[in-house]
């Protein structure tokens, strides 16, 4: 039975059907599963499904990035208010968009991710100081800082991720707050990561949750 | 011959000298003045001057018409742009903020009569007067399927794309479309011969086959519809769209084909062959850091696969600031020396 829901629901979610995913989630928990279940079973593996497909199809757009980690995401939050135990939280990040940047469509990719793969995010918003992207990763304990840019001059700017990073560097946190990158222009250029700061960039917003994921097991406890 | 002749001649298939290079320096002119983006975009003389003096430095065969995205939501009600010295200009006030707004958003009756367009009428008679019989003048125009985007931001547009009524997105898009079309005709009648239509959603990139089937396909044919396809350049804001250039080709009609430079250059040449131009465009995001030699060695693998036949364009694509003057001169210079024709 658990084949068959985790197949409707993968249908579902590469269609970027909402409501057929919702659906299948309801007849899910009739059938028994548990809340838990439901997002560990079937949630986050189709995330993961998803990034892989990504990866291969080369048919995969942005809409079925979009919808996957909407329908992610809501599933989970709906999922969560169930839970008989808060789940384990398996990092922190803080995200938003590069100083003078305004394009928020990627971050909010990445933040719908990640709330699936039981990631705590911080959304800061966008046109994000360089600074209060290091306080707030401080204040809340964050092990990653996410930065979207979608304009080269904000991707490699001064006062974007490399004024982050300068930042970090003069306060000792570079061992214990990892830096990811992610918008158009690194997609043009893999190096380009290199040149902004970044311990690491992904292409979408999808695979950004397997690269924030390993980013967080990279960054030392403090 | 000029450099309009040898364009013309490219997408005729007519003998030239050499293949046309297109080189976009818009947001370059600032500096080429010594004012601040926000000064430099104030007048239209500005952006005619600008492209005028490096034009006469660089011999490329293109001007552009004062231009930034922000320009087409300012006519539509956008109050503020933030400027920045280091990059384009980017829309900061967005006209639709609700789903309520939609209802209200209104097409000028006559677009030419807004004062934003002012300064791009300004820029487009300096540059028409000067080099209008010589150098191909281009235009950006936004897909109707595109506009939204720049009026409420990309993440909202998509949010009432895949999850919204449909009635209120319609009600948007048709709203979009009369607007496209309308400033593809100003474009027209101010002088402008190379019409560059930017339609992100035409790639499935963004939206899946079925979705750019349905739904992209038809709202393109309703911009386009009015005017025709003269001089319309087919660009998905540098994304790839090789797999829908057959649908594209046959279902529009259209002429000229900007290549993404992330799209495999020899597969686009082969599918559009004689029967359309296609435009070779370099990865100009690389050209940061690329060494001269190592730009030089680009356009000529370029060159190599798109100059056998003909039909062949050399362009580039968001030119960042952060390019080196020393690149943009190899470029160049590449260019012309591997573009040459027998």
């Amino acid at each position: 039975m658990l084949t068959d829901i985790i197949k409707a629901y993968n249908e579902a979610v590469f269609e970027t059907d909402k409501e057929a995913a919702f659906l299948i989630v309801d007849k899910a928990l009739a059938s028994g599963l548990t809340p838990e279940e439901v997002v560990f079973e079937v949630v986050i593996p189709a995330v993961e499904e998803m990034m892989s497909l990504i990866t291969k199809d080369p048919d995969a757009n942005l809409a079925q990035h979009f919808m996957t980690a909407q329908i992610a995401s809501e599933v989970t939050e709906a999922m969560l208010a169930k839970f008989h135990h808060p789940p384990e939280v398996i990092g922190r990040v803080v995200i938003g968009t590069a100083a003078g940047d305004l394009h928020s469509l990627g971050k909010r990719i990445v933040i719908g991710c990640l709330k699936s793969l039981m990631v705590e995010v911080a959304d800061l918003g966008v046109n994000v100081p360089a600074e209060r992207f290091v306080d707030e990763a401080v204040g809340r304990n964050a092990q990653v800082i996410g930065i979207s840019a979608m304009m080269v001059h904000t991707a490699t700017g001064a006062d974007g991720s490399l004024k982050v990073r300068r930042i970090l560097r003069e306060r000792g946190l570079e061992d214990r707050i990892k830096v990811v990158v992610g918008g158009a222009p690194y997609r043009f250029d893999g190096e380009l990561y290199k040149t902004a700061g970044a311990d690491a960039w992904a292409a979408d917003g999808i695979t950004a949750g397997r690269v924030i994921v390993d980013l967080i097991r990279q960054a030392k406890t403090p | 011959m000029t450099p309009l002749e040898i364009l013309v001649a490219a997408a005729t298939g007519q003998p030239a000298p050499r293949i046309p290079v297109f080189c976009n320096l818009l947001d370059q002119g600032a500096r080429e003045l010594g004012l601040s983006q926000k000064d430099y975009y104030a007048r239209g003389e500005n952006g005619a001057e600008a492209q005028l003096k490096m034009l006469a430095r660089y011999g490329h065969d293109n001007v552009w018409s004062l231009s930034y995205v922000g320009v087409e939501a300012e006519i539509l009600g956008c109050r503020e742009i933030l400027f920045d010295d280091e990059g384009s200009p980017n829309v900061a006030d967005f006209v639709i903020k609700r789903y309520d707004d939609i209802a209200k958003l209104e097409v000028p009756a006559d677009i030419t009569t807004h004062p934003a367009w002012q300064r791009t009428a300004t820029c487009m008679k300096v540059l028409r007067d000067e080099v209008g019989a010589t150098h191909a003048i281009c235009a950006y125009i936004t897909a109707s399927t595109t506009l939204p985007a720049i009026l409420m931001g990309m993440e909202k547009w998509m949010e009432l794309l895949m999850t919204g009524p449909v009635d209120l997105r319609d009600e948007l898009l048709r709203k979009c479309s009369d607007f496209c079309a309308q400033e593809l005709a100003a474009y027209r009648a101010a002088g402008a011969n190379v019409l560059v239509y930017s339609t992100p959603f035409g790639t499935t990139g963004f939206v899946g086959m079925k979705r750019f089937l349905e739904w992209s396909l038809p709202w393109m044919k309703m911009d386009l519809a009015p005017g025709g396809v003269d001089g319309i350049v087919y660009y998905c804001g540098m994304a790839p769209f090789n797999n829908v250039i057959d649908i594209v080709r046959t279902e529009l009609g259209i002429g000229v084909y900007y290549i993404s430079p992330l799209a495999d250059l020899a597969e686009a040449k082969a599918l559009l062959g004689d029967r359309a131009l296609t435009c070779g465009v370099i990865d100009d995001i690389k050209m940061i850091h690329w060494t001269p030699d190592q730009t030089r060695a680009e356009v000529k693998r370029m060159i190599d696969i798109g100059k056998p036949g003909g039909h062949f364009l050399f362009g580039t694509g968001v030119m960042p600031l952060a390019v080196p003057e020393a690149n943009i001169r190899a470029m160049l210079d590449a260019s012309f020396e591997y573009g040459r024709l027998p």
